[in-house]
């Protein structure tokens, strides 16, 4: 039995002696320390990536489409997007917190990159890379300031009106900042994208960031800032020359490559895009029917994949179908072959069940259905913007040649020029064109807040698509075309509710 | 069996006896009875000086073999035991004592037991008589009910699925909740009760207050539950008992009242939508109507076979069981088979000093476990099909999955998951051991050093693959492509070892004892984690599991068309490792004066690996007194046997601070990057987690009074207590600004208060002291608990989602609905001053409810009566103050489902401008999806006759001659009836999630033997 007591003895005090550091100072494996995580130009490349997995215009698709006059209940819908297409939105809403807290992931990502680059040393030979990190990360940081103000400011062309909180430096957890001024923020991105093209040298490729980027930003800020009330606003100069740069570097596509295009096999006209390829972030169906989305830009529309068959929760409007002509190119490119167009639609049963227009701008790429990359500026839309420009600064006959311009690429032949006898027609034909060019690519319910009102535009849907809900118009100048500051902001920045927009 | 041994000892015992004397054998029977003549059953029997012996059967019968002069010896826990020498009689009844020096049964304290009456703690135990012979594949919801405060809430259907198991409330707002489950001295898994048996369960103590639980220190804030497993008894000769038992399983009612074909169809030709809408006045009369849910739903049958040998000699027993256990859930393709042998042996020395014993279990447990439950997908979940497909459409209907693809309409969500049932595969197995050793040395008669070690080892296995030709695989890969569809495996292993070694020294002088513990605890836990997501299968080879049909990854890309071109089949792999571990030494003193005062101290220090980098150690400690009230003189002659007042105050901890398991949130004290797959799918560094620097322990902080009472000759019997825990630095959820990427991150912060009361009560309405006669039992165990949020982390002291400062924990905000406009149809809210509006603020008009999904009250109540052999024993189980959203209603109430899925009659009392003041608002109102509110919160409330068992004990001279010695048959019930005002299928779910999985409806019959 001696034995006995001694091994209890062994036993306890070994355990007493050795065991206690084992069980508690526990290092688990495959962690990166923030130390470790960037020491070299490879490691900041790294983190660049991880910067641009945070942009993503899926919510910017699903929202504007559903919100406006692009779309119609699709007949597989099974409730998706209901409160949206009703037009309802409050702070509680799924699209302000989406928008919100999207863009300020960008930011903080954007800055702990910036940050973290003031401790990486380059090498000899790494200077220029390392610059162009860099700088695309200023001018990353600047598209994530302007779409937050673009969604949360209620008139851009008042640099006294409220924006949203700068944010150009890594927060700590107890800051509750308020909104800075429309001044501010523009201040902030323009010395951004000074800051980025400066630095950047190099270019690897419509799907990242160079310097004709920076250009067609500034071009399409300087169209939202300008008042379409004011030929001498300067900003109207500043869109027209800048849009002018892209231009005559980046011709239309013809019918051919417009096509491709959208299938992601040829670049086309694309100035820059996000790519989307599969196995990354975004290679799924995300949240259908929601802002929240984040999954391929088709998913957005249907469920599985293109064409009738790809269970389409959403339709094309009626109300922009019927802009569109049959020998456009923008038809192939925007209704699927396999729609069932009624054409007596107005008295058939309904929408849902006779007239069945399919979207088909997102058909899929590298063998995935409904999986394409992101257009985020295209030469299309810098003829546009300059159209715009030259018809606020009342040179109505160069913008009709320029809208006319489009017109023919498209319709690969000679179209009639249009005639505009003031701006506000002038800027309604702009409109319906960008309507028709930029459909489904996020630009339609911040085209009707800004020129809406000039152009005696709102939201138009086609009385078969709004007659079980009532909602069919929205007027350019009703509240909900700038969205409310989140709730779920206010629960931990409680003074911002001071600040919430008008309406809400 | 027992003839067969008799015949195998006899010619030895004559041969001895002859020997000596001339002695005859004889057969002594008898009845052995308690005090109260209350039948003793498993008394053993044993000749003094042989290893013949034999136990007592349920009605305190027995027989044995002797020789006239031998003596035979009774004895049984907490009673005296006797010896009667044989003479001529040939019948000796005996009348058992308690053994006032052990004071009726041992009670855990944890690491330690005491006697009842020595006890200062408020725990309560169950036996195995309210365990056995239940349908539960899981023991822990076999619980539900019979501990008061012990709130077990099932809200799964799924045979073995583990319950919410929460002691006198909720502790922790994002910590785990559960108590500490421990079986024979090791700490268990809590989540996982699936694969052990619960017919090897001898007794489940459940520790509530800091008395008992500031032992376990950073384990026991939420209390502890310590299961004891049989075990052999020294000087035994062979049992041997069989237990079969089958039962039938089904769905509980519901009360939604839903469309049959007819009704759907017309509606659906009213509103212009779905299949309706194309049919003819004619056609929709003929339709069928099919009840899918009685196609997603069968009768579960189940079949559970128990076989347990034990033995004693005078220095070793042991006690092994075989089980077989096979479940088929109510819900298609729901199931569990389990296997499990458990083997436990106690040895000692002759002086006694020395002791050990080993406990072992293996089991293997295979189930089919359906996922996506609760979820929306029509194309996954089975319970949505079943509640919310039309009725006009019926297997029949279905073809195959392709032809499902076009044209692809919701309505079809049936034949979606039909087509699942028959082309997804999801089955876990899963092996776990659980073995212990403990030994313990008396060095001197005062002092005692002993150690117990103890491994829990559980491998999970994953299976899942949805087939090559399922509409869901032809659908997600595009019919193009035929050889889509996925095969996924995943090996999940932990392993957890836990060792405490203690010194203990007790003495006593006078009416003065002492016992005085040191303890020293070691704990490690390890996961290893592998597995692999293959897409691609050749219909031609595919088969569940069998790796033969992968299609290896490859790009076919047609230039031409891309879309056409074959998807790549990316194949992944994945990988995880994690370790945890905790240190503690802690000792506990108790002080006895003349067993009418008592008081007992405890401190624990702690440290944990979760917070290495933050605050290490803490310490935990507790005192607990008592005064044994009928012990003193002035109490000689009162109606009181037994009146105890207890009082404890102290601390435990709880270090699992995030939920999860041991594994979660393990280094929450660093700044994380991490790399993966970023923009492009490029390999990519990003930030994966903001450290927290002070992060630290949730500290619960208990006071609890009780008093423990017998009166009127025991006849009355109960315990009452009142408690009051506050939880301090709970780790929960801060609202940050957005401008952190996050809007939200966990701290320690703010306090939450749970108090209240349980009692427990038994009343011996009718007693007999004949062993036929007549007896009755009431009894009833409750509690009532209350939440209170103080000291919350922002500046208005309330958090959505959380509560407020003096509220409810997760009391519900949102919009008070307020009924139909009777002038349009649409839906009228109160704002927050309480005005009514259509177009409510959805921010500002929200409004605290003082409303949420715990229990106020919960516990049960019942009887046990037997008579002649019958017995008859009813659960009841009550709770109130439960408030749920019940959104299956509000998905059968909802317009815009019509065409689509099934809704309810209720929508015939929709507005229209002739029926303007009804309930339900009118189809078309415009704001009847813009806000959210408490239109569908519902009281889930309810009485529920949990339990029911009847049965008959065959006498023993009946089954004799087939050489049985005891033969019981029963028949059980489980959730017979209900009475709730919740209209769902299973009140129990303490869950707001829609779609899930009901509890059944179960019935059984079975029958004991023993040899």
């Amino acid at each position: 039995m001696k034995n006995i007591k001694n091994l209890f003895l062994v036993i306890g005090v070994f355990s007493g002696l050795v065991a206690c550091n084992d069980a508690i100072d526990i290092d688990q494996p495959g962690r990166l320390d923030a130390d470790a995580a960037f020491q070299t130009v490879d490691d900041l490349e790294a983190g660049l990536f991880g910067v641009y997995d945070q942009f993503d215009i899926s919510p910017d698709i699903a929202f504007q489409s559903i919100f406006t006059d692009e779309l119609a209940i699709g007949f597989d819908n099974g409730g998706q997007g209901l409160a949206d297409y009703g037009f309802v939105l409050n702070a509680g809403s799924t699209a302000p917190a989406v928008f919100w807290t999207n863009g300020y992931d960008q930011l903080n990502a954007a800055n702990r990159l910036i940050e973290a680059s003031e401790i990486v040393e380059p090498e000899a030979g790494e200077q220029a890379r390392f610059n162009q990190i860099l700088g695309e990360a200023y001018a990353l940081r600047a598209w994530g300031h302007f779409t937050l103000l673009s969604y949360f400011s209620p008139d851009y062309t008042d640099d006294n009106a409220l924006s949203v909180i700068n944010l150009d430096f890594v927060p700590t957890i107890d800051q509750q900042l308020l909104r800075n001024t429309n001044g501010e923020t523009f201040a902030l991105i323009e010395e951004d994208l000074t800051r980025a093209a400066s630095l950047m040298t190099e270019d690897n490729g419509v799907t990242r960031i160079n310097d004709d980027f920076v250009t067609a930003l500034r071009a399409r800020i300087a169209a939202y800032r300008a008042d379409p009330g004011n030929p001498s606003d300067p900003n109207w100069g500043t869109a027209a020359s800048l849009s002018q740069q892209l231009i005559a570097k980046y011709p239309l596509a013809n019918r051919a490559e417009y096509e491709a295009m959208f299938l992601d096999l040829s670049d086309g006209e694309v100035i820059f895009k996000l790519e989307r390829t599969a196995g990354d972030n975004y290679d799924g169906q995300g949240a259908t029917g929601s802002p929240a989305a984040g999954g391929w830009a088709g998913a957005r529309f249907a469920f599985t994949g293109p064409g009738v068959d790809g269970s389409p929760y959403f339709e094309m409007g009626r109300s922009l179908f019927n802009l569109m002509d049959p020998a456009d190119i923008r038809y192939d490119v925007n209704v699927h072959p396999s729609s069932v167009i009624d054409p007596d639609y107005q008295n058939g049963v309904g929408g849902q069940n006779n007239d069945i227009l399919v979207v088909n701008k997102y058909q899929g790429s590298e063998g995935q259905p409904l999986m394409n990359d992101l257009k985020i500026f295209r030469a299309s839309e810098m003829y546009l913007i300059r159209a715009e420009a030259l018809a606020a600064q009342g040179n109505l006959g160069d913008a009709a040649a320029l809208v006319k311009e489009l017109r023919d690429a498209r319709f690969g032949t000679a179209t009639a020029l249009p005639s505009f006898s003031n701006s506000t027609q002038a800027y309604a034909a702009i409109l319906n064109e960008r309507r028709v060019e930029l459909a489904f690519e996020g630009h339609r319910y911040l085209d009707i807040k800004r020129l809406g009102s000039a152009a005696n535009q709102g939201v138009l849907k086609d009385p078969v698509d709004c007659g079980f809900n009532g909602a069919c118009t929205l007027s350019a100048d009703d509240f909900r075309f700038t969205l409310p500051l989140p709730i779920v902001e206010f629960n931990a920045n409680p003074g911002l509710r001071e600040q919430q927009n008008p309406g809400y | 069996m027992r003839s067969k041994l008799t015949w195998i000892l006899t010619p030895l015992l004559l041969v001895l006896s002859m020997t000596f004397s001339f002695a005859q054998e004889k057969t002594i029977s008898g009845n052995v009875v308690d005090q109260n003549s209350v039948p003793l059953p498993g008394v053993s029997v044993v000749v003094v000086g042989t290893t013949r012996g034999t136990q007592t059967d349920f009605d305190g019968n027995y027989s044995i073999s002797v020789a006239q002069g031998e003596v035979l010896r009774f004895s049984y826990i907490g009673q005296k035991t006797e010896n009667r020498t044989v003479g001529v009689a040939n019948t000796i009844n005996v009348v058992m004592e308690e053994d006032a020096e052990a004071l009726e049964e041992v009670v855990v304290q944890g690491y330690r037991t005491s006697t009842r009456e020595k006890s200062s703690i408020a725990a309560q135990t169950i036996s195995a008589t309210t365990i056995e012979n239940r349908p539960n594949a899981n023991v822990v919801q076999t619980l539900s009910g019979q501990v008061a405060g012990l709130d077990i809430s099932t809200n799964s259907g799924q045979p073995g699925a583990a319950p919410t198991v929460r002691l006198r409330g909720v502790n922790s707002i994002n910590g785990n909740t559960a108590p500490l489950f421990i079986v024979d001295g090791t700490p268990v898994d809590e989540t996982n009760f699936r694969s052990i048996n619960p017919q090897d369960i001898e007794s489940i103590s459940v520790l509530k207050d800091a008395g008992a639980t500031a032992i376990y220190g950073n384990r026991g804030a939420n209390g502890v539950v310590v299961i004891k497993t049989r075990t052999g008894s020294f000087n035994t000769p062979l049992q041997i008992d069989y237990t079969g038992i089958l039962s039938f399983s089904s769905l509980q009612n519901n009360d939604y009242n839903l469309m049959n074909s007819q009704e759907q169809l017309n509606l659906e030709a009213e509103r212009g939508a779905g299949r309706g809408a194309t049919l003819t006045p004619d056609e929709i009369a003929q339709a069928p109507t099919f009840n899918w849910v009685d196609f997603f739903f069968r009768t579960g049958l189940t079949q559970n076979h128990n076989l347990r040998l034990s033995s004693g000699s005078e220095n070793f027993s042991q006690a092994t069981t075989f089980g077989y256990f096979d479940q088929e859930g109510i819900l298609q393709d729901s199931d569990l088979k389990r296997f499990s042998i458990r083997n436990n042996t106690t040895g000692k020395t002759d002086n006694g000093r020395f002791s050990y014993g080993t406990n072992l279990s293996i089991n293997y447990s295979k189930s089919n476990e359906p996922n996506q439950i609760g979820g929306s997908g029509i194309n996954r979940n089975f319970i949505l099909g079943a509640y919310q497909s039309v009725p006009y459409i019926t297997p029949d209907d279905y073809t195959t999955g392709a032809d499902l693809i076009s044209p692809l309409l919701f309505s079809n969500t049936p034949l979606f998951l039909l087509d699942r049932l028959l082309t997804y595969t999801r089955f876990e197995e899963e092996v776990k051991l659980i073995g212990s050793f403990n030994a313990a040395y008396q060095i001197t008669p005062e002092l005692t050093a002993a150690i117990t070690m103890g491994g829990d080892y559980q491998s999970e296995f994953l299976t899942r693959a949805e087939g090559p030709t399922s509409f869901n695989a032809l659908l997600f890969g595009g019919a193009e492509n035929p050889t889509s569809g996925f095969q996924q495996q995943n090996s999940r292993r932990v392993f957890t070892y836990n060792q405490v070694t203690s010194l203990t020294y007790a003495n006593n002088w006078g009416k003065h004892s002492v016992n005085v513990a040191g303890y020293l605890e070691y704990f490690k836990a390890h996961l290893r984690e592998f597995g692999y997501f293959a897409q691609g299968l050749n219909p031609k080879t595919f088969y569940p599991g069998d790796g033969s049909g992968f299609i290896t990854t490859f790009l076919d890309q047609d230039p031409d068309n891309p879309i056409d071109a074959a998807v790549l089949f990316e194949d992944e792999a994945s990988a995880n490792i994690l370790n945890a571990g905790l240190f503690s030494y802690f000792g506990q003193a108790d002080y006895d004066y003349d067993t009418r005062y008592g008081i007992t101290g405890t401190i624990r220090r702690d440290a944990s690996y979760r917070f290495a980098g933050s605050n290490k150690w803490a310490t935990f400690y507790s005192v607990a007194g008592r005064w044994n009230i009928h012990n003193e003189a002035f109490m000689d002659g009162s109606v009181f046997n037994q009146l105890k007042l207890r009082a404890s105050y102290g601390t435990a901890g709880n270090q699992r601070i995030a939920g999860g398991n041991y594994f979660t949130a393990p280094d929450l004290t660093k700044n994380l990057f991490a790399t993966g797959a970023g923009y492009d799918n490029i390999p990519s560094i990003f930030l994966s987690q903001i450290a927290n620097t002070t992060l630290r322990w949730e500290t619960v902080t208990s006071a609890n009074i009780g008093i423990d009472f017998e009166v009127f000759d025991r006849r009355l019997r109960g315990s009452f207590d009142v408690y009051d825990k506050k939880t301090s630095d709970l780790f929960q959820s801060t609202p940050v600004s957005a401008i952190n990427s996050v809007t939200s991150l966990n701290a320690n912060t703010g306090d939450l208060t749970n108090r209240g009361l349980d009692f427990t009560l038994n009343w011996d309405v009718i007693r007999s002291d004949d062993p036929d006669g007549f007896r009755l039992t009431l009894n009833a165990v409750g509690n009532y608990n209350e939440t209170e949020l103080s000291n919350l982390p922002n500046e208005e002291g309330e958090i959505i989602g959380t509560g407020r400062n003096g509220g409810r924990l997760f009391e519900y905000f949102t919009l008070r609905y307020a009924g139909v406009n009777p002038a349009n149809g649409n839906l009228l809210f109160f704002t927050a001053d309480g005005d009514v509006t259509e177009n409510p603020n959805a921010d500002t008009d929200r409004v605290w409810l003082d409303k949420n999904i715990f229990p106020d009250w919960q516990g049960s109540f019942g009887f046990n009566m037997d008579y002649k052999g019958f017995f008859l024993t009813t659960q009841f189980n009550y709770v109130t103050g439960v408030d749920r959203f019940d959104n299956d209603l509000a998905g059968f109430q909802n317009p815009d489902n019509i065409g689509q899925f099934r809704t309810s009659r209720d929508l015939f009392r929709a507005w229209t401008p002739d029926n303007r003041v009804t309930d339900i608002p009118s189809y078309d109102a415009f704001n009847r999806a813009a806000f959210a509110s408490d239109r569908f919160l519902r009281e889930a409330d309810y009485v529920r006759l949990r339990f029911a068992s009847i049965g008959y004990n065959f006498p023993r001279k009946f089954v004799e001659k087939a050489g049985i010695s005891r033969l019981r048959v029963f028949g059980n019930a489980e959730n017979l009836f209900t009475w709730t005002k919740w209209r769902g299928f299973d009140a129990e779910a303490q869950d707001n999630t829609s779609r899930l999985y009901p509890t059944p409806r179960t019935l059984s019959v079975g029958f004991e033997l023993g040899f």
